[in-house]
């Protein structure tokens, strides 16, 4: 057999000598290739978009509603549900984050805060909960921040303070730090704690507790790019919250003070109201994990506020369990013993049905990647064949002076493989082209809507890598056949064609 | 009557002087070819026509010494083609034996002929079979292709090839840049440029006025004399088969005997 060397420095030369040839059969090729990169890259970026949406990896178990004479009767999730959950085998039990309860906050609140210059109130009674702190750690700052701050014994800074005086109208004002040098002004009650980014004065035990740690969806910030933001006038947030929150200041800009048994609504619950409490809040993240129209806090505030105003009962009862198991295949055969043993369900996840039809949409479009992508190997084929006949002579000829069977082979193969290997490349740069005037169209004439991507498209290398492969593999099939003609031939016979 | 194996025609002059040089020195090989290459023994090639089969060539036997300059005329269809396109292990025989300088070639496995012809044999083609996009360079080193030769000593000896046929000054040109002789004399260097032993010319000036195809015929006469290159030449004209030294004539496949009037009727109307 020839030296590769030699082999590679043929194929080459063949294929710039034909160029017509080369055009003829990557044409399909690119196309094919370009379809093929445009198509995957797309719905890898719907898929990315859809997981920050609905977390598909895991499910969610809730209690059927039940109620009898307008009393809720439902069945409780609490920790023994949590055990028998945990000790299922298809719940990976190394994992310490694959079941994780989460408790709704069951009694009224509102929030108020400062916003880009903006006072806001806000509801929080059900629209808060809590979550194990441990099952939120999306980046440094989360795991640094999200913590239960109050169960902690030893911190040095929960010092004795002076509470904010009593607020008869139920202000739930936040307690701005004291200004540097001599500008306080008199009547002004100032925090008095240290470090009062982060830390407030408690009106109840009269010490320094650290801010309740609050982490939000991405579905949070993208209703407020979506709808708020235009609304009121206000800056679009970029989802990099590091860089949204150091471009306003750092932790002062996102807090919040929560008064714990008001509410915005009037009239609601007043039995509750002689139990107020105002606690303040930080937002330190944005989490995937946080319930996504509301806010995330860790699980033990929860407990202790739900049994400091509702009792044992409401700081051990959770609202649902968020299970992740081994393989999502295995999620009828756990949704049938939850059904079966413990009368409970998973809640429909929208997810789930959106995964599921993307993945359908996916074969779709990668099948009819494959068609074009056949068609052109059917085109290389073709032309492969004319240009073996018409190259029968000298085909010959390199069999006469020694060329063996595998040589010829092997440079026809290597004229396909390099044909598929242009085209492929051609392809990904042109569906790259598409790709990046399709952004530059989606970007100056599509208004913003929630999750409206920067791209649409992600290029992984697995989708640049497949284009490229599935080009040459390809073509080295269309070329096959043509090839192992070329080097059956006779050498004396195509000597002497004319 | 076909000439026999058992009666060879004698070796030329200076094939048995460089024999007896080398018997009186005691070595073990000399620099002039010595001893038989070619052995044909009953050799026939047959093809299938539907239900018909056709004999190219039928019990075909003769040999040919190393250092010899052999022209096979006939007609057309007489099977010299055919007979040469075996000789130069293009083609296998039907039946019969082929031995080149003392191995079975007829057995050989695809592979290992296209390594004969890529070693031992060089071919001069009637219509040049040159590589229309490629220099003469080019042209002349593709045999060199399909051996580890570093592309610098392919090129060096594709340029010594084309001086030994006078193309020293034509290397970079492409065929359709030369004359008909000019092409057909870069098509012998791709035969030299593998120093093969044996050279099969298949109607080597079928395309060349007179002029140009005498310079040819001197040239392999020349190579078969001085170099020793033992040269088989299929060809219709009587020009060049009386140049060579030995003329093997066919008829419908078979050989017939050498006779004066036996090469006029092979030669037929081709030019004197």
């Amino acid at each position: 057999m020839m030296p590769a060397g030699n082999l590679a420095r043929m194929v080459v030369a063949n294929t710039l000598r034909s160029r017509r040839h080369f055009v003829l059969s990557a044409f399909g090729i690119v196309i094919g290739i370009a379809t093929f990169v445009v198509f995957l890259a797309s719905t890898e970026q719907v898929a990315s978009v859809l997981e920050k949406i609905f977390p598909v990896e895991q499910v969610q178990v809730v209690a059927p509603r039940a109620s009898l004479l307008g009393k809720d009767i439902s069945k409780k999730l609490d920790d023994g549900i949590v055990q028998k959950i945990r000790a299922r085998p298809e719940v990976d039990r190394a994992d310490p984050t694959a079941v994780v309860p989460r408790m709704g906050l069951a009694f009224p609140a509102m929030g108020r805060g400062d916003f880009e210059g903006n006072d806001l109130k806000f509801e929080v009674g059900g629209f808060a909960d809590g979550i194990n702190p441990d099952y939120v750690s999306d980046d440094d700052r989360t795991r640094e921040l999200f913590k239960d701050w109050d169960g902690m014994t030893s911190d040095p800074r929960r010092v004795a303070c002076a509470p904010p005086p009593p607020d008869p109208q139920e202000e739930i004002i936040q307690s701005p730090p004291a200004p540097k040098g001599s500008h306080s002004q008199p009547g002004v009650y100032y925090n008095p704690c240290p470090q009062p980014d982060r830390y407030y004065c408690d009106d109840v035990d009269r010490t320094c507790h650290h801010r309740v740690p609050i982490v939000m969806s991405p579905t949070m910030i993208e209703l407020y790019n979506g709808q708020f933001a235009r609304s009121h006038g206000l800056p679009i947030a970029e989802l990099d919250f590091v860089k949204f929150i150091t471009s306003r200041g750092g932790l002062s800009a996102m807090r919040f003070s929560i008064g714990l048994g008001l509410t915005t609504i009037a009239g609601s619950n007043s039995a509750l109201a002689r139990k107020k409490h105002r606690v303040e809040g930080v937002l330190v993240g944005i989490s995937s994990k946080a319930m996504p129209i509301g806010m995330t806090i860790p699980i033990q505030y929860v407990e202790r506020w739900n049994r400091e105003f509702l009792g044992d009962d409401a700081a051990t009862s959770y609202s649902s369990i968020i299970v992740r198991l081994k393989d999502r295949n295995q999620i009828a055969v756990f949704s049938q013993w939850l059904q079966d043993d413990l009368d409970l369900r998973l809640e429909d996840s929208l997810g789930e049905k959106f995964a599921t039809a993307l993945f359908v949409i996916r074969l779709v479009l990668i099948l009819i990647s494959l068609v074009i992508i056949t068609i052109s190997a059917i085109n290389i084929a073709h032309n492969f064949f004319m240009q073996v006949t018409e190259r029968r002579r000298e085909l010959g000829l390199l069999r006469a002076i020694g060329a063996t069977q595998s040589d010829v082979l092997l440079v026809v193969l290597g004229e396909a493989a390099l044909i598929g290997l242009i085209g492929g490349l051609l392809g990904v740069a042109l569906g790259w082209a598409i790709a990046a005037g399709i952004d530059a169209g989606s970007a100056r004439y599509l208004p913003r809507f929630p999750y409206k991507p920067a791209s649409w498209f992600h290029f992984k290398w697995w989708i640049v890598l497949g284009g490229l492969a599935c080009s040459t593999g390809f073509s080295v099939l269309g070329g096959y056949l043509p090839a192992r003609r070329a080097s059956r031939m006779e050498p004396a016979q195509a000597l002497t064609q004319n | 009557m076909a000439p026999s194996l058992a009666d060879p025609p004698p070796p030329p002059a200076h094939v048995r002087a460089a024999q007896i040089a080398s018997r009186d020195a005691g070595v073990a090989c000399s620099l002039l070819p010595v001893g038989t290459l070619i052995e044909l023994r009953d050799l026939a090639r047959y093809y299938q026509m539907g239900d018909e089969r056709i004999a190219a060539l039928d019990g075909v036997s003769f040999a040919i010494e190393a250092g010899e300059m052999v022209a096979i005329v006939g007609s057309s269809g007489s099977g010299k083609s055919t007979l040469l396109n075996i000789l130069g292990c293009l083609d296998t025989p039907s039946r019969g034996e082929y031995r080149l300088a003392g191995n079975d070639v007829q057995d050989l496995s695809d592979d290992d002929r296209a390594r004969v012809r890529n070693r031992q044999i060089g071919f001069v083609f009637q219509s040049f079979q040159l590589l229309h996009r490629a220099t003469a360079q080019r042209n002349v080193a593709l045999p060199l292709v399909y051996r580890d030769v570093p592309a610098r000593e392919r090129n060096r000896r594709a340029s010594e090839a084309l001086a030994r046929v006078g193309l020293a000054h034509r290397q970079g040109h492409k065929p359709f840049q030369l004359s008909g002789g000019q092409r057909q004399r870069v098509a012998i260097a791709r035969a030299l440029v593998t120093e093969p032993t044996l050279l099969l010319c298949d109607e080597p000036t079928g395309n060349l006025d007179s002029e140009t195809g005498k310079e040819v015929i001197d040239f392999f006469r020349e190579l078969n004399a001085k170099d020793g290159v033992t040269l088989v030449i299929v060809t219709h004209e009587r020009r060049v088969s009386s140049v060579a030294k030995r003329v093997i004539a066919m008829r419908d496949g078979m050989l017939v005997e050498t006779t004066d009037e036996a090469l006029a009727a092979a030669h037929g109307s081709g030019p004197a």
